[in-house]
C-alpha cells in the first residue's frame, strides 16, 4: 500500500494527517491543480456534491450512498471547510483523493475556501486547535488558490459555487481570471463563488451576503443560451430538501451538508448524472450518533496552562 | 391571550407577526396580522403556537407544536412549517428578529421536552405552566404575573434517588421558560450538590446503570440552565471530577465513557517551571477541564449561548493565570534566566520554550492594553534574543516555537520586534528569517518565514515617526538580503543559453534537479515574497531591479519544470505591470523581458490551464489599462506567436489596441513612445525571426507560422527609417491584420473580451467599430486630437474622478459616428491622468531617492511612482490580523 494509500484510510478514520504529511500532500495536489482550468471540464457520468461544511461523518453517509472514489466520478462544488468540526480531516481526504485519483474527482472553489472567511467561521482555528499552529491553515488556504474556479459536464451543465456574475456573460470570459489569489471582494471571480440566484429578482440585484449579486430568471435563461448549455448546478445556499430547482428547471441548487451545523433539521442531496446527462438525486440523512466519534476536539494531552 | 391588553409597548412589537399560508398556486396568501405567543391549546395539553388577530382578536393560526422537525427558521424573522393539519406550508413573519429567535427558543425547548418524555416516559409531576410571553425581557422579580403562574415552583424536592425524576421534569419543562427560578432554587439548597454527587458514587458503585443514566440528564439539563452561579459551583475543585464522572453515563451512547480516566492518567500537568501559586494551579486544572467538557463531552448537546459561557470562562482563567504570573517578577526572571541559560538540558529547554509560547499564546486573553504592556515587558527582559538563538537551534520543534512566538508579537505590535532587528544585534535574527525563508526544512513546514517577513516590510501598517524602523528594515533587506535570495533563484534555474522550448527546458531542468538544487517551495516563497515587495516599496524595486537586472532573473523561474513556479514568475511580472511605472515599462520593452512569459504561454500550446489565465490576464491587463509601449511591444515582437492564439477574446482585443494605439501615434506625434519602439523592433524582429527557425514545436500550424513570418518580413524593411506614417501605410499590406474581423464572423469561438457593465459600450465599439475606424480615420483625426487635449485640461483642473468622464463634457462623444477613435483618446488621457494624481500615500522615504543619482530619467522617478495605488488585486496577503480586520464577516453565508 502506498503511503498516499495509507494517509486516504487514515483520513477515512477522520484521523487528521501530520504536519509534514499536509505539507508533502499540499504541493503535490499544487502541481495537479495549476494544470486545471478556471472552467474545468468534467465528463459524464459524474456525481455533483455540494457544501460540506467540515461535517466528515455525514460525508461518509454520502459517499455511502454515492458509492467511493474512484468507482464514482465526483465533482465538488466548494465550502468544504468551517462550520463543522471536522473541516480539516474533510478537506484533507478531498485532497489526498484528488492527488491519488486527480481524473475521478474534481474539486472547484467555494466562498468559504478563503483566507478571510475560514478566519472568521471556523477552519483557522480548528487547524490552530488541532495542531497547536496554523501552518496547516497557511498550506490548505494557499491550496484554495489553486482550486478551479468552475466545471462544465459534457459542455452541458455549468457548474459553480455561487452563481453568475454580470461581468461574465461567456464561458471564455473566465479564461482570464488569474484566479491564483485570495477571492476578491468585488469582480468575477468574487461574483461566481458568492452569487444567488432569486425568484423576485430582475436581472441583478443587491445580495444581501454582503458579495456577489442576486440574479433573476432573465439572466440564467441568456446565459445558458448564449453558452448553449443545458442547466447550471450551483451549492451555496442552504435548501431543506436537499436540492431545489429554480427558474423552470435552468438552474439547480444542490446542498449536501444534511442537518447543517448539526442542527438545521435538512436532508442533503447528491446528484447523479449518467452519461446521457440524465439526473438522479439521491439524498440522505445525517450520520447517526453512534457512527461518530466520541473525541471531536479532544486537546492535547499535555498542558502548561 | 388575555393579558394582551396590558403588554407594553415593545412586547407588543415582539410578539406581531403576519402569517402566511401557500396556495396551490405558488404564492403566500396573507391570512392576517396578530400576535403570537406559546401557550396550551383549548382542552389539550399540549402546547401550541397561537395566532391572535390584533383587529378582530378572532385566533388566525392555532398550531399544536409537533415533535418532528418540520419548523424551519429562515432570515432572522421567519419561522415557517409544513402544517399537517392544514395541509399547506405555513409562515409567520415577526416584525422583530427578538420576537422570532424567542419563539424560535419556544419551539425548540417545547420539541426536546417532547422527545424527552418519549424517551424516559416520565409521568409524575404536577403539570407545569408554561410562562406567558410577555414576561420577557422583563425582571422576572417584580414580575408579579410571573410568579403567580409559577407559584407551584416554590422549591425543588430534595435530592433522593426516587426524586430525581420529578426534579429532572421540573428542571426540563421550567428550565426553557425561567432558567433563572430553576438556577436559584438549585443554588438555595446547598446541599443539592452534594447530595447530587453522594447518589451518582453510590449509584455507580451499585452499577444502577437507571441512576446514572438519570443523573447524567439532570447534570446535562443543569448545564444547559447556563447559570454563571452554577457554573461556579459544580466546576469548583470540589465537585468537577464527579460531574465529569456523571457526564460518562450517556444513555445515547452504549458504552461506558472514560472521561475521568483520561484526565487523570493521560492528561500530563507539565510544570516547565515550579508554579507556587495554589490559585493559579487551581484555575489553570480547572480551564483544561472546562475546555474538556465543551469540547470533547457535550459538543454537541451545548447550545451556543451555553458554550460562549464556558469560552468567557476559560478565557477569564487564561488571564487570571497569565496576569498572576506575570506579576510575579520573580517567576519571570527565573524563567527567562533559566531559557537563556547555556547549561539546561535540551529537554528542559524544550519544555520551557513551550511553556513560555503557551504563556505567550494564552496572553490574548488579556485586555489589549495589559497584553501590549505584557509584550513590551517580555521584549525589555530580551525575548527577542531568546528567541534569536531558539532560531539558530538543531531542534526543528525550537526553530518552528520561535517562529510562532515572533508572528504572536507581530500580530500584537510588530514595532517591538522591529525595533529590536535594527539594532546592530538585532541585525543576526533578520538574518536568520531570511536564511529561514531559503533553508530546506525537509518535510517540516517553514512557511512561517515568508509571513514573518512579510509583516515586518510592510508597508502599510505604520505611519510617522514609526515609518522610521520600517524604513530602517526595509533599507537593511535590500542592501543585505536580496541580492540572497535573487541568488537563491539564479542557482536554481537552468541557465539563460539553455532554449526553453518545452520539451528541452524540462529535460535540463530535470537534470537540475538531480543536483539537488533549491525545494520548490523555496522557489515559490522567494517569489511570493518580491511580489510583495513590488507591490509595497515601488522606489527600491526600481533601483535595485533596474540596476541589477533582477527581473530578468526573477523570470528564469519561468524555465523550471515545476508549473506553479513558472505561473509564479507571470504573476511577479504582473506585479511590476500593476506599478504603471513607465521606467519599468521602459524596462521590459529594452530587455524584452517579456519573452520567457510569451514562450511559456506559447509553450503551454491549447492547454487551458493556471499559466495560460495568467498570461491572458496579464495581456487583459495590459490592454485595459492601455500601457501603449508594452501594447505595441506585444504585438510587435510576438504577434507571430500570438496569432494563432488570435480566436481568443483577449488576444484579438490586444490587436485591436494595437491599431489604434498605432493611430493614436499618428495623431499625438509623441516621440517618447515611438523611439524605444523602433529600438525593440528592429532587435526583437530578428530575435523572433530566428526563434521560428528555430521553433520545432509540432503543435505550430504551419499555415500560422508562414504568415507570421511573411508579415515579419514584409514589415521589416520598413523599420530603418521608418516613421509612424510609414508604419502605418503598411498595416493595410500586412496579412493576419486586416483581415481578422471577417475572421470574426466564420469562428464561432469567438468571444468578446470580458467587459465590466460601466466600460462595456466603449469595448463594443472597439470591437465592432475598428473597421470603419480605418477607413474614416483621418476625418476625425484632429477632432479627437482636440477634444483629447481638452479633456486633459478638465481633468487636470478637476483632479476628483478618473473614472467616469466630466459631465458634460464628453458624455456626448458616445453618439459620434467614428467613436471608437474617440474612447481610445479617452482613455489615454485618462491614463495619463492617473499618473498625475496625487494619491497622498507616499510610502517611500526620501533616503531611498539616491537612486536618482544611478537613473538616468530620474527626474521623472518621483512623478510617476506617486502611484502607488493600494493594488486592486492584493497578491495572497495572508497575514491573519490584517485579515481580519478588512474582512468583511459573512452577513449570512446560507439562508
Amino acid at each position: 500500500m502506498s503511503e498516499l494509500d495509507r494517509q486516504i484510510e487514515q483520513l477515512k478514520r477522520c484521523e487528521p494527517l501530520k504536519e509534514s504529511e499536509v505539507k508533502a500532500l499540499c504541493l503535490k495536489a499544487m502541481e495537479i491543480l495549476v494544470e486545471e482550468s478556471n472552467v474545468q471540464r468534467v465528463d459524464a457520468p459524474v456525481t455533483i456534491c455540494g457544501d460540506i461544511h467540515g461535517q466528515f461523518y455525514d460525508m461518509k453517509e454520502l459517499f455511502k450512498v454515492g458509492g467511493d472514489c474512484p468507482q464514482t466520478n465526483y465533482l465538488f462544488l466548494g465550502d468544504f471547510v468551517d462550520r463543522g468540526f471536522y473541516s480539516v480531516e474533510t478537506f484533507l481526504l478531498l485532497l489526498a483523493l484528488k492527488v491519488r485519483y486527480p481524473d475521478r474527482i474534481t474539486l472547484i472553489r467555494g466562498n468559504h475556501e478563503s483566507r478571510q472567511i475560514t478566519q472568521v467561521y471556523g477552519f483557522y482555528d480548528e487547524c490552530l486547535r488541532k495542531y497547536g499552529s496554523v501552518n496547516v491553515w497557511r498550506y490548505c488556504t494557499d491550496i484554495f488558490d489553486y482550486l478551479s474556479l468552475s466545471a462544465l459536464i459534457e459542455n452541458k451543465v455549468f457548474s459553480v459555487h455561487g452563481g453568475l456574475s454580470p461581468a461574465i456573460t461567456t464561458l471564455d470570459q473566465i479564461r482570464t481570471i488569474d484566479r491564483k489569489q485570495e477571492v476578491p471582494h468585488d469582480g468575477a471571480m468574487c461574483d461566481l463563488l458568492w452569487s444567488d440566484p432569486e425568484e423576485v429578482v430582475d436581472g441583478w440585484g443587491l445580495s444581501p451576503r454582503g458579495a456577489g449579486f442576486l440574479f433573476g430568471g432573465e439572466v440564467v435563461t441568456t446565459f445558458n443560451h448564449t453558452n448553449n448549455i443545458d442547466y447550471i448546478c450551483r451549492a451555496h445556499q442552504l435548501v431543506m430538501e436537499g436540492y431545489k430547482w429554480m427558474f423552470n428547471n435552468q438552474i439547480v441548487t444542490v446542498w449536501s451538508a444534511p442537518n447543517y451545523c448539526y442542527r438545521c433539521g435538512n436532508i442533503a442531496a447528491i446528484l447523479e448524472l449518467d452519461e446521457n446527462l440524465n439526473q438522479k438525486f439521491r439524498v440522505f440523512e445525517a450520520a447517526p450518533h453512534e457512527s461518530r466519534g466520541v473525541p471531536s476536539k479532544r486537546p492535547a494531552p499535555d498542558y502548561f496552562l | 391571550m388575555g393579558e394582551q391588553g396590558k403588554a407594553n409597548g415593545s412586547i407588543n412589537s415582539m410578539q406581531r407577526v403576519k402569517v402566511y399560508q401557500l396556495k396551490n398556486d405558488g404564492k403566500w396568501d396573507d391570512k392576517g396580522t396578530g400576535h403570537v405567543s406559546v401557550d396550551y391549546l383549548e382542552r389539550s395539553e399540549d402546547l401550541g403556537l397561537i395566532v391572535i388577530d390584533e383587529e378582530d382578536h378572532n385566533t388566525l393560526i392555532s398550531h399544536r407544536i409537533s415533535s418532528d422537525e418540520i419548523y424551519r427558521k429562515q432570515e432572522d424573522t421567519i419561522i415557517s412549517w409544513r402544517d399537517p393539519e392544514l395541509s399547506a406550508e405555513v409562515a409567520l413573519s415577526f416584525q422583530e428578529p427578538t420576537g422570532c429567535s424567542y419563539i424560535w427558543d419556544h419551539i425548540c425547548g417545547v420539541q426536546r421536552n417532547l422527545h424527552f418524555n418519549t424517551l424516559s416516559n416520565l409521568e409524575v409531576g404536577p403539570r407545569p405552566t408554561m410562562e406567558s410571553f410577555d414576561s420577557v425581557g422583563r425582571s422576572h422579580s417584580n414580575d408579579e404575573s410571573f410568579h403567580a403562574v409559577n407559584s407551584e415552583l416554590q422549591e425543588l424536592p430534595s435530592v433522593e434517588l426516587s426524586t430525581l425524576p420529578l426534579i429532572l421534569k421540573t428542571l426540563l419543562e421550567c428550565g426553557v421558560t425561567d432558567p433563572l427560578r430553576v438556577a436559584d432554587l438549585i443554588l438555595q439548597d446547598l446541599e443539592f450538590f452534594p447530595k447530587l454527587v453522594d447518589l451518582f458514587r453510590m449509584c455507580e458503585d451499585s452499577e444502577n446503570m437507571d441512576g446514572l443514566h438519570m443523573i447524567f440528564r439532570l447534570v446535562k439539563a443543569i448545564i444547559l440552565l447556563n447559570s454563571p452561579q452554577i457554573f461556579d459551583r459544580i466546576f469548583g475543585d470540589e465537585f468537577i471530577l464527579d460531574i465529569i464522572g456523571s457526564l460518562e453515563y450517556d444513555p445515547d451512547i452504549p458504552q461506558v465513557q472514560n472521561h475521568r480516566s483520561f484526565l487523570k492518567e493521560h492528561v500530563i500537568f507539565k510544570e516547565a517551571i515550579p508554579i507556587k501559586d495554589p490559585l493559579v494551579l487551581s484555575k489553570i486544572h480547572q480551564t483544561y477541564r472546562i475546555g474538556y467538557i465543551k469540547d470533547v463531552i457535550l459538543p454537541r448537546v451545548l447550545d451556543e449561548a451555553t458554550i460562549a459561557s464556558l469560552s468567557a470562562i476559560i478565557q477569564a482563567n487564561n488571564a487570571t493565570v497569565v496576569l498572576l504570573l506575570k506579576d510575579d517578577t520573580s517567576f519571570i526572571q527565573e524563567l527567562f534566566a533559566r531559557m537563556k541559560s547555556p547549561s539546561i538540558s535540551d529537554e528542559s529547554k524544550r519544555n520551557l520554550v513551550l511553556f513560555f509560547h503557551e504563556f505567550c499564546a494564552l496572553s490574548k486573553s488579556l485586555a489589549l492594553g495589559q497584553q501590549m504592556r505584557l509584550f513590551r515587558d517580555l521584549a525589555s527582559e530580551g525575548v527577542f534574543d531568546i528567541i534569536t538563538s531558539m532560531l539558530q537551534s538543531q531542534d526543528r520543534k525550537l526553530v518552528s516555537i520561535g517562529t510562532d512566538l515572533l508572528l504572536l508579537f507581530l500580530n500584537q505590535d510588530p514595532n517591538l520586534l522591529r525595533s529590536y532587528v535594527i539594532q546592530p544585534e538585532g541585525n543576526v535574527l533578520l538574518g536568520l528569517l531570511v536564511k529561514g525563508l531559503v533553508t530546506d526544512f525537509g518535510e517540516d513546514m517553514h512557511c512561517q518565514f515568508l509571513e514573518i517577513v512579510r509583516i515586518l516590510l510592510d508597508s502599510h501598517t505604520l505611519s510617522g515617526s514609526q515609518s522610521f524602523q520600517r524604513d530602517t528594515i526595509i533599507d537593511i533587506f535590500y542592501e543585505k538580503h536580496l541580492d540572497q535570495l535573487i541568488d537563491v533563484i539564479t542557482s536554481s534555474c537552468p541557465s539563460t543559453n539553455i532554449s526553453h522550448k518545452s520539451s528541452k527546458s524540462a529535460s535540463s531542468s530535470r537534470r537540475l534537479n538531480a543536483r539537488g538544487v533549491t525545494k520548490p517551495e523555496i522557489l515559490l516563497n522567494i517569489c511570493e515574497l518580491l511580489c510583495f515587495c513590488v507591490l509595497h516599496h515601488p522606489y527600491r524595486i526600481k533601483c535595485n531591479f533596474l540596476m541589477n537586472n533582477v527581473i530578468e532573473k526573477v523570470l528564469l523561474l519561468t524555465r523550471r519544470r515545476e508549473k506553479f513556479l513558472v505561473v509564479a514568475a507571470i504573476r511577479f511580472m504582473r506585479a511590476i505591470v500593476s506599478r504603471n511605472d513607465d521606467h519599468l515599462f521602459r524596462h521590459i520593452v529594452k530587455n524584452n523581458l517579456l519573452k520567457p512569459i510569451i514562450d511559456g504561454f506559447i509553450g503551454n500550446g491549447s492547454r487551458y490551464n493556471m499559466l495560460h489565465s495568467g498570461v491572458l490576464e496579464l495581456l487583459e491587463y495590459i490592454r485595459k489599462e492601455n500601457i501603449k509601449i508594452l501594447i505595441l511591444y506585444v504585438v510587435d515582437t510576438f504577434w507571430g506567436q500570438l496569432m494563432r492564439f488570435e480566436h481568443l477574446g483577449s488576444i484579438q482585443g490586444l490587436r485591436v489596441k494595437y491599431e489604434q494605439s498605432l493611430e493614436s501615434c499618428d495623431i499625438k506625434n509623441g516621440p517618447n513612445v515611438t523611439d524605444p519602439r523602433k529600438r525593440i523592433d528592429e532587435r526583437a524582429l530578428e530575435k523572433e525571426e530566428e526563434d521560428y527557425f528555430n521553433e520545432d514545436s509540432d503543435e505550430e500550424d504551419s499555415a500560422t507560422a508562414h504568415s507570421s513570418r511573411t508579415w515579419d518580413q514584409r514589415t521589416r524593411p520598413s523599420l530603418p527609417n521608418g516613421n509612424k506614417a510609414n508604419y502605418s501605410s503598411l498595416r493595410p499590406s500586412s496579412g493576419g491584420l486586416v483581415d481578422y474581423e471577417d475572421d470574426d464572423d466564420e469562428d464561432d469561438d469567438y468571444n468578446p473580451p470580458p467587459r465590466k457593465p460601466e466600460a462595456s459600450g466603449v469595448d463594443d465599439r472597439e470591437s465592432t467599430k475598428s473597421k470603419r475606424k480605418l477607413t474614416s480615420k483621418a476625418d476625425c483625426e484632429d477632432r479627437t486630437f482636440e477634444i483629447g487635449k481638452k479633456r486633459r485640461l478638465d481633468q487636470n483642473l478637476s483632479d476628483s474622478n478618473n473614472v467616469s468622464p466630466p459631465a458634460g463634457s464628453l458624455c456626448t462623444d458616445i453618439d459620434f459616428p467614428n467613436n471608437a477613435q474617440l474612447c481610445d483618446a479617452t482613455l489615454t488621457t485618462e491614463n495619463n491622468d492617473r499618473l498625475h494624481e496625487n494619491r497622498g500615500d507616499d510610502e517611500e522615504s526620501p533616503s531611498s531617492q539616491n537612486c536618482n543619482e544611478s537613473h538616468p530619467e530620474a527626474a521623472d522617478v518621483r512623478q510617476s511612482s506617486s502611484d502607488d495605488c493600494p493594488l486592486a488585486a492584493p497578491i495572497n496577503n495572508s497575514s491573519p490580523d490584517m485579515v481580519v480586520n478588512g474582512a468583511s464577516s459573512e452577513p449570512y453565508s446560507v439562508r
